[in-house]
């Protein structure tokens, strides 16, 4: 019973180390997303399209560790 | 449960009512074919049921079709498909997107009245359930690289994996981890969806539960303080039901653009 406890809360932990650096990554992503949209309203739409592009290869990490989570 | 809901401790009340949230979520047998081990879920009804409602809205908007759409309702789903068809698959794919739209606008509205339908008190999106997401990534996936060999050639599909223009010994290289990325997408669609759906519902519901748990241990006689937890978790409620109605429409564009994202990165010569 107390390792079954052990080991769900090490993997919410690992998780949650695991869904640091893709939310570092889409941040950078968004910021460079709206700098740009601001400095060229008129390329809104193809920086966007890059925008949702690299956050999703970044939030692949994070799912990674949602699915290993399960998984385990 | 009469029990439960007459304790005075809301932490009490909640370690009990918790479980039995987290098992409506599950996809048991709404009705089981015999004891064969196949049935309908609680998700595959949902599922039907949205398939009924796109086909319906789509039939009654597409009867009659006029050069300048004078309903309303008309209007509004020639909005949708517009917003699909320019923004998702003309500003994404660009040149020859024509032939995509109906599939990406399918996966669109599937998704976004799925996601809808969610957000009804005690109805279930069927887009949280991990099946039905598999089902509908599969889809994409198995699309986009139809796609991609038909306009590449199965070898020249393979070799277009890897960027060109590098130099020659980095191309196994690069391609491997091309390769692991493409085939990772299946997954990553999947488990976007099917996780952003789940746990904001399963969020909503908690904060349901922490709301109704707080009044009632009030109502039982329990500390007048809960009272004024309960209205803090009413406002979470709240502001979190706004936040899922923007993460139900977001998510379906997310998985749109994305598809389209994909074909075009099968499709385009680079």
């Amino acid at each position: 019973m107390e390792t079954t406890i052990v080991l769900a809360a090490l993997k919410l932990v690992g998780y949650g180390l695991g869904a640091i650096g893709p939310g570092i990554g889409i941040g950078i992503a968004c910021y460079g997303c709206c700098v740009g949209t601001a400095r060229q309203p008129e390329l809104a739409g193809r920086l966007f399209t890059n925008f949702i592009l690299g956050a999703a290869l970044a939030e692949a990490l994070a799912l990674l560790g949602f699915v290993l989570v399960f998984i385990l | 449960m009469e029990s439960a809901l007459t304790l005075t401790n809301p932490i009490e009340m909640l370690s009990e009512l918790v479980p039995e949230l987290q098992a409506s979520f599950d996809s048991g047998f709404l009705i089981e074919f015999g004891n064969s081990g196949y049935g309908i879920t609680q998700y595959m009804a949902y599922a039907c049921l949205v398939w009924v409602i796109v086909l319906a809205i789509v039939m009654v908007a597409g009867r009659k079709l006029t050069l300048v759409p004078n309903s309303k309702f008309v209007n509004m789903v020639e909005y949708g498909y517009q917003m699909v068809r320019n923004s998702i698959g003309e500003g994404t794919i660009g040149h020859g997107y024509k032939k995509h739209v109906p599939l990406l606008a399918t996966l669109f509205f599937f998704i976004l009245i799925s996601n809808f339908i969610g957000l009804i008190p005690g109805a279930k999106a069927a887009t949280g359930s991990i099946q039905i997401t598999w089902a509908l990534s599969i889809v994409a996936f198995v699309y986009f690289n139809y796609w991609g060999v038909k306009a590449h050639g199965g070898w020249g599909y393979i070799k277009s994996i890897a960027p060109s223009g590098l130099p020659a010994p980095m191309v196994p290289i690069i391609w491997v981890f091309e390769f692991v990325s493409l085939v990772i997408r299946v997954l990553t669609l999947a488990v976007r969806l099917y996780g952003n759906m789940f746990a904001g519902h399963m969020a909503l519901g908690v904060f349901a539960l922490f709301t109704s748990t707080f009044i009632l241990s009030v109502v039982n006689g329990g500390m007048p303080a809960f009272g004024g937890l309960s209205i803090i978790w009413l406002l979470f409620e709240i502001f979190m039901y706004a936040l899922e109605t923007l993460v139900a429409f977001l998510q379906a564009y997310v998985f749109t653009i994305l598809t389209a994202v994909y074909i075009n990165l099968a499709t385009s010569s680079h």
